[in-house]
This record gives C-alpha cells, sequence and structure tokens, in this order.
C-alpha cells in the first residue's frame, strides 16, 4: 500500500506546505488560551483552501468542516480528480468524535427542553455525519465509515484500508483522523492528565508527558500501486511491538503527546539505538495524533530530510534524532501505544 | 387593523430572516439581502428537508407555538412571506 | 478473487423480544410486539412507543453503560454456542462491534453539573474511558487480537461484520466476535422526534400509513471464524457469513439517495463476494425501519433486483429501530431464520403502499431457503448489505 496524496488541518494552517514548514521551523506555543488559561493548539479554518467544498456543507461542524478539507486535500495531493469516476473508500477514526455538538445538543435539551432541540445539531453529534459530508461534498459513492478505539483508531483504520484494498473493494482510500478541540474535553484532561502550563508538549519526558491539546485533520489517499508523487510505501501495520523483535528502522517516531498519564512504555524504543522523534509539541495532543506523526514520516521518506524534534527534552537519555543525518532514510517505524501500554504502529518505507 | 397587522408582518418577516440566517447556518446571506417574498426550497434559500425540520423548532421556540402536520404546513413553508403570515395567524392572542 | 467462506460458529441476541435466541424466536414466532408506551429507563415527557430490552440479567449490569452490558450478555450467549465459554483456547480473537450511544461522552448529569458549576464528579468520564466498547469486550474475554468499534450510525452493526469478514480472510486473527450493541437513550430519542421521524405508534414497516420508528435496544453478537478454524475446533455450524457491500449515497446527511443506488451497489458487492446470483436470495430481513423514505428506497430496491414476490420482512416492529445495534441483531435473526425454516410475519404491516411497491411477508412463513440477505441504511447515507448462507 502505497501513501500517494496527504491533507492536513492543524494549528500551523491547512496544506501539507504548512505542515512542512511547521515541522521544518522552531517551536510555536499554543495558539488558543480558553477562560480558564488552558492552552491548546486550535485549527483555523478561515485560510484553508477548498472553501467551496465548505460552502456546500454550512450546516456541518467544524469537525467535519476540518475532515473535508484535509480529505479533499489529500485526493488533490495524489492527483485523483472526479472521484465519482472513481472506486474510493472513505475511513474516517476518531478518538472522541464530534462532542462538542454532542455537548451543544445536550444545551439544547437543557435550554429549551426535550421537545425542542435542534435536528440539525442531532444531526451532527452522530459519529458519521463527516464522512457523510466528506461523500457529499467529494461525490464519493463507495464505501464510508467511521471507527473509534481511543488510542488506536487511526492505525486501525489504516489497516482497514489495507484490507479494503486488498479484497479489491476499493481502488483508493481516503483514510484519516480528526478530533475537535473543546473546553469540556480540555477540562477533563486538565482533571485526569498533566497539562503543560508553559504551553510545551515534551514527548520524552514521558513520565508523565505534559499535555496541550490538539485539533485538526489528516488524510491520506492511499492505494495499491504508486501514483506519480508517492510519498512512501506502508509495508505493515502491526499490533503488540516488543524492542526485541522490533524491524530495525532509521528512524522511529512515537506518538507520546501526554494523552495517556503514562508513557514510559516508550522508554523501550530507545534501546535499540534507533533515533528517536515525535511532532506531537506541532500540533498538540490526540488520540489520533497518530495521523499526523504518520505524516511527518511519510514526508521524511519523500524528501529524505529529517525534521528535528522540535522540543528535544530528553530527562530519560532516549537516542534523539540528530539534526545531521548523513545516510539514506529508507524505512521508518511509527507507534503509539495505549494506556494498557499495548502498541499499534506502521513500518513505512522509500516508495 | 389592517396598518397594525402589517406592521406586524413586517416585524415577524425580519425576524424570521434573522432566525433563519443564524439557525440555519446560512454563511452566504446575511438577513437583509433575503427578500421578502424569497422562496425557500428548492430555489431562493434552497433549503432542504433537515433545514424543514430546524425551521419547526425553530419557530416553536421563538414565537411559541408547535408546528402542525407537516401536510398542513407545505404551504405555510413556501416563502418568507407565506411562513410569516402563518406565524402571524399562529400567534394572534398570544401576549 | 475467490473468498473463503466464514462460518457463523455462535450467535447471541438481546433486545426487546428476549434475553437470548431462543426466547427472541419464541417472540417472534407468536407475533408478539413487547413495546412500551413510553421510555420508563429514564424520566422523559416524550409519549412515543419504545422496545426496551427488559430481560437483561441483573449480573450484566453496569452502572451507566447499559450498551456494553447488553453487548456483555450477547457476547456470552455467542461464545457459549462457540464452545468458547470457558476460554479462548489460545486463539487469536479479534472484537468488532458497532454502536452509536455509547461512543460518545454524553452523560447529562456529569454535563448540566459541569456546565452549572464548573467542575463535576468524573466517574461517567472514568466509565466511558475505562469502557470503550470493543476494547472492553477484549479485554472481559481475554481476546489478544484487535479491537475496534465501528461508529458508522444505523449500519455499524452490519459494518461491524464486515471488518470482521476482512479481518478473517487476511489472518488478521482466527476468530472474531462482532455485531453491535445499543441502549436506548434519551438522547438519540430527543433527536428522532425532533427530525420527525418517530412514530406515535407501534411502528408499521412497509405501511402504507407508516409514521415514523420507535426506538429500541439490544445487542446481536456473532462468533465468525475461517472454516479451517471452525473445523480444527469442531465447531459443527452450518451458518456462513458469505458476503458484505457497503456504499455511501453521496447524497444528503439525513435523507436516503432516492433511487438507492448506493444500496444497489452494497447489495451488488455482498452477492458478489457470496458467489450468488439475485435468484438465490431466499428471503430478505429489511432495514424497514419504518420512516417514509426508507421503506420507499429498499422496497423500490429490492423489487427492481429480486422482483416483487421476493419474501421481504422487517424484524424492527418486534425489536424497534436498534441503531449502532440493528445490524448486529438482523444478522443473528437473519441466520437463525435460515437455520429454523421459517421466518416471522413482518409486524405492524396492513395495507400494500404503491410507493413501496411490495408486500412484507404477513405472518409466520416456512421458508427452505439457502441465503439471505440483511440490509442497513444508515443516517448519514452509508448503506450495507449482508449475506448469510446455510450448507
Amino acid at each position: 500500500m502505497f501513501i500517494n496524496g496527504m491533507g492536513i488541518v492543524f494549528a500551523g494552517g491547512s496544506g501539507i506546505e504548512k505542515f512542512e514548514g511547521a515541522l521544518a521551523g522552531p517551536w510555536v506555543a499554543p495558539n488558543s488560551h480558553n477562560e480558564a488559561g488552558l492552552p491548546s493548539y486550535q485549527a483555523d479554518l478561515a485560510g484553508a483552501g477548498r472553501q467551496d467544498l465548505l460552502k456546500k456543507i454550512r450546516r456541518a461542524d467544524k469537525m467535519s468542516k476540518m475532515a473535508v478539507v484535509a480529505a479533499a486535500d489529500a485526493a488533490e495531493d495524489a492527483g485523483l480528480e472526479n472521484l465519482a469516476a472513481h472506486r474510493v473508500g472513505v475511513i474516517l477514526s476518531t478518538a472522541h468524535g464530534p462532542h462538542v455538538t454532542t455537548f451543544k445538543f445536550l444545551d439544547g435539551i437543557y435550554d429549551y427542553g426535550e421537545e425542542e432541540v435542534s435536528p440539525i445539531t442531532f444531526s451532527n453529534s452522530v459519529h458519521n455525519s463527516t464522512c457523510s459530508y466528506i461523500a457529499q461534498t467529494m461525490d464519493i459513492q463507495g464505501p464510508t465509515l467511521t471507527v473509534t478505539q481511543f488510542f488506536h483508531s487511526f492505525y486501525n483504520a489504516l489497516s482497514l484500508a489495507s484490507l479494503w484494498l486488498a479484497d479489491d473493494r476499493v481502488d483508493y482510500a481516503l483514510v484519516g483522523g480528526v478530533e475537535q478541540y473543546g473546553d469540556v474535553l480540555s477540562w477533563i484532561v486538565d482533571q485526569k492528565l498533566t497539562t503543560a502550563k508553559d504551553g510545551m508538549i515534551k514527548p520524552f519526558n514521558l513520565t508523565p508527558t505534559p499535555q496541550v491539546p490538539g485539533e485538526g485533520a489528516a488524510f491520506f489517499l492511499v492505494s495499491k500501486t504508486a501514483m506519480g508523487k508517492a510519498y512512501c510505501q506502508v509495508d505493515d501495520i502491526f499490533l503488540g511491538w516488543d524492542a526485541d523483535r522490533a524491524i530495525k528502522a532509521d528512524i522511529r517516531v512515537i506518538d507520546s503527546d501526554g494523552m495517556a498519564p503514562d508513557e514510559s512504555a516508550y522508554l523501550a524504543c530507545g534501546s535499540s539505538g534507533v533515533p528517536m522523534a515525535a511532532y506531537s509539541p506541532l500540533f498538540g495532543s490526540m488520540m489520533s495524533g497518530s495521523a499526523f506523526n504518520m505524516a511527518a514520516a511519510a514526508l521524511t521518506l519523500k524528501h529524505q530530510r529529517v525534521y528535528p524534534n522540535p522540543v528535544a527534552d530528553n530527562p530519560h537519555n532516549l537516542p534523539l534524532l540528530p539534526k545531521d543525518f548523513g545516510v539514506d532514510i529508507n524505512r521508518m517505524s511509527c507507534l503509539r501505544f495505549d494506556c494498557r501500554g499495548e502498541a499499534m504502529g506502521a513500518h513505512l518505507s522509500r516508495a | 387593523m389592517p396598518e397594525n397587522s402589517d406592521r406586524e408582518l413586517a416585524e415577524i418577516r425580519r425576524k424570521i430572516k434573522e432566525i433563519l440566517v443564524e439557525g440555519l447556518s446560512l454563511e452566504h446571506w446575511t438577513p437583509e439581502e433575503i427578500k421578502d417574498d424569497e422562496i425557500l426550497f428548492g430555489q431562493g434559500l434552497d433549503l432542504d428537508s433537515l433545514d424543514a425540520a430546524e425551521i419547526a423548532v425553530l419557530i416553536q421556540r421563538n414565537f411559541n407555538f408547535i408546528v402542525g402536520d407537516p401536510e398542513q404546513t407545505r404551504e405555510a413553508f413556501y416563502s418568507i412571506s407565506t411562513l410569516a403570515e402563518y406565524i402571524y395567524q399562529n400567534t394572534q392572542g398570544q401576549d | 478473487m475467490k473468498y473463503e467462506p466464514v462460518v457463523i460458529s455462535g450467535m447471541g441476541v438481546i433486545s426487546a423480544t428476549g434475553g437470548d435466541l431462543a426466547e427472541s424466536l419464541s417472540s417472534l414466532e407468536k407475533g408478539q410486539r413487547n413495546f412500551l408506551p413510553k421510555a420508563t429507563l429514564f424520566p422523559t415527557s416524550l409519549d412515543f412507543p419504545v422496545f426496551q430490552a427488559s430481560s437483561l440479567p441483573d449480573r450484566y449490569h453496569l452502572e451507566g453503560r447499559r450498551s456494553i452490558s447488553l453487548a456483555l450478555c450477547a457476547v456470552d450467549e455467542a461464545l457459549a454456542e462457540a464452545g468458547l465459554a470457558n476460554g479462548l483456547d489460545g486463539a487469536r480473537v479479534g472484537v468488532c462491534l458497532g454502536t452509536t450511544v455509547s461512543s460518545q461522552l454524553n452523560d447529562q448529569k456529569f454535563y448540566f453539573t459541569l456546565r452549572q458549576e464548573g467542575a463535576a464528579p468524573l466517574e461517567p468520564v472514568d466509565r466511558y474511558v475505562k469502557m470503550e466498547l470493543s476494547s472492553y469486550i477484549k479485554e472481559k474475554i481475554g481476546a489478544r487480537g484487535p479491537a475496534l468499534t465501528v461508529v458508522n450510525a444505523c449500519s455499524s452493526g452490519s459494518d461491524a461484520l464486515g471488518v470482521a469478514l476482512s479481518w478473517l480472510r487476511h489472518g488478521v486473527c482466527d476468530i472474531v466476535v462482532a455485531g453491535g450493541a445499543d441502549e436506548l437513550s434519551h438522547i438519540p430519542l430527543c433527536g428522532f422526534v425532533s427530525l420527525g421521524i418517530v412514530s406515535p405508534s407501534p411502528c408499521a414497516p412497509f405501511d402504507k400509513n407508516r409514521k415514523g420508528l420507535n426506538l429500541g435496544e439490544g445487542a446481536g453478537v456473532l462468533v465468525l471464524e475461517s472454516q479451517s478454524s471452525a473445523k480444527k475446533r469442531g465447531a459443527p455450524s452450518r451458518l456462513r457469513l458469505l458476503g458484505y457491500g457497503s456504499c455511501a449515497d453521496a447524497y444528503h446527511l439525513t435523507a436516503p439517495r432516492p433511487d438507492g443506488a448506493g444500496l444497489i451497489t452494497a447489495i451488488h458487492r455482498a452477492m458478489m463476494e457470496a458467489g450468488i446470483s439475485p435468484e438465490q436470495i431466499g428471503f430478505i430481513n429489511a432495514h424497514g425501519t419504518a420512516t417514509p423514505d426508507n421503506d420507499k428506497v429498499e422496497g423500490k430496491v429490492f423489487q427492481q433486483l429480486f422482483g416483487e414476490k421476493i419474501l421481504t420482512h422487517s424484524t424492527k416492529g418486534y425489536t424497534g429501530h436498534t441503531l449502532g445495534a440493528a445490524g448486529g441483531i438482523e444478522a443473528v435473526f437473519a441466520a437463525a431464520f435460515l437455520r429454523e425454516g421459517w421466518m416471522p410475519g413482518s409486524a405492524g404491516f396492513e395495507t400494500y403502499d404503491e410507493e413501496v411497491g411490495l408486500a412484507p411477508v404477513g405472518r409466520k412463513t416456512v421458508s427452505d431457503a439457502t441465503h439471505a440477505l440483511s440490509t442497513s441504511l444508515a443516517f448519514g447515507g452509508n448503506n450495507a448489505a449482508l449475506i448469510m448462507g446455510i450448507e
């Protein structure tokens, strides 16, 4: 399976160029603080391309809008046009789904009573409304699926995309992750986890990693064969990981971002000496942040360019990715541990 | 008195336009751009069945009466003007 | 492409029809409709009939996580039939369940307290995080394979079974526990009422005077495995899950595509995977929610693909619309009807509707069908089709 196109909406803007710019640049502080002073990385859709598509979905919530822009960008990036003429499927992963809209619906019950709630808000609070908007705006008449599994939401979706391709169910799949920022969730994670009061996620602190809620969508257009400007190949998607049996990779991208109270499982990744990278400080803490880290790995392979760790605090002396990486980068490994210490991830190689 | 009712109808139309722009996220309209006889469905504002369900709730919330059977309200939901008349008739006698 | 048949080695179901498959079949056979005039699981002023799973045993009770309780109940029954009640025997087992309600952090007491007071006790959040549907079932039964929850609205259960087929065909795991589970919740009740598609009387799928759906709850779970795995374990089932198809309408957030193009594509794909032609479909367990739009589209499509004589029924008249559980419950029912050799009358139907173009079976009907189709049409426009067979 090849990654042929990518689309990203995050706090730094929308589009692969913006994401690449963020990877190449210095760490940037969170762009938002709520009334309680809690930091967050929030996406701004005002400057996003594809306003034509957004115009078609006036009723959609921000979660759907971010995903529509990212999915459309991924298809365009791959050079795939007229999607109705192809067999395209969509698999969307999200840990928390449209929680902001769900709370808005609950506000309706509270403020107006159960007989005066908004049908539009209810419709948007259903998990797969986002896939519906993607299919509608891009005229995708193929299978659409929304999945969730907290930490492993994205890699499960990616795995399923590879099976859909192998099954000949589709010729192309748009697979992605999306999370929306909300004050309620921000309050909850501040209660349950360690918030980075200075706004800086330190992904190698691990015990714990301080978190800053993020927001955004990352989509990939994948297919069995490489298209014109393929980023990389996805060799396999694995469930369960141990340092001894791990495939030798040139660089390992870890998804540590403070979304689990204890991320010390990642310490084992350092034992093999494989240089480690983590990009969560650029887009924020999100359970489907795996999609953003994998996008960084795909860019690394395609451009043969290392993106140094945006935050390199290293209290455990892990082998961090050096700024100068003299050799070819042929294989990358991306992984995320869940709060039970089980890993899921993907191995990528040069296209 | 007819003059009074004309004034009230105009006020209802103005209010509906504001409510619809906000409640239906009509991002590319301002209330002022919407004509009094603007058609709601299929053309004009180009609304659909989900908007219709929302309009029923918006009327309930803002004008304090329950919108009846969709069959009976079909004509009322034709344009801004017909909707205003429908609301006017159903709010007569309210404070 | 050749697809290895997947064996259904165990089934479990709970809904208003009963707490297990035997009890459910007994009330379906009698045409018994166990609805309540209004919901009793939560306080509400909404007077609409609902179908509650009143026979959920107390031992499954989990505070604030009724969907998980329902799932556990059905999972236990399915594992017992599959001969896996006492452990999974070293097999690599995956869990893939569909839901709508349990995937959302929607505890009203928590949210309203937080909204008013700026803080709230976090137990509901802990429950939501610790009891993620598929992960929790995986942990509970000691499975070592993947866990994934499908949140595809009303086709979630069918789509979860489709994911299971993919996993088994590609050796991701040996056995999959798959289906759907959803509790009757105040939130979708308010939502569906606001959309104007809830019937004030017991629902009447495919009837000319149908007024909409009734909400229900339950869980339907299948234990699926490759033929080689079933053989190795000596699991004797004759039932097979043969094909799955899914296709989006790309049309509207809440209304189905009037020409049913997405549903047709999904059914074609499922038949292709099953390697069968339309004449081989013995009966259809339709989505049949009893909303005006849904039944019209399904009727049209079935008539077009299978002719108006095709034996069709909806079990929603007995279970209500169980949302994310529906695909799982109806797959269990359709497979059970193949095994039993009969299907129930489609409850609520009285008057033929020309716009639907077919009449569902009116009373319990004997059938020697070898293949059954089950369909699901989701909010958001996804269509799913499953084909079950018996050897």
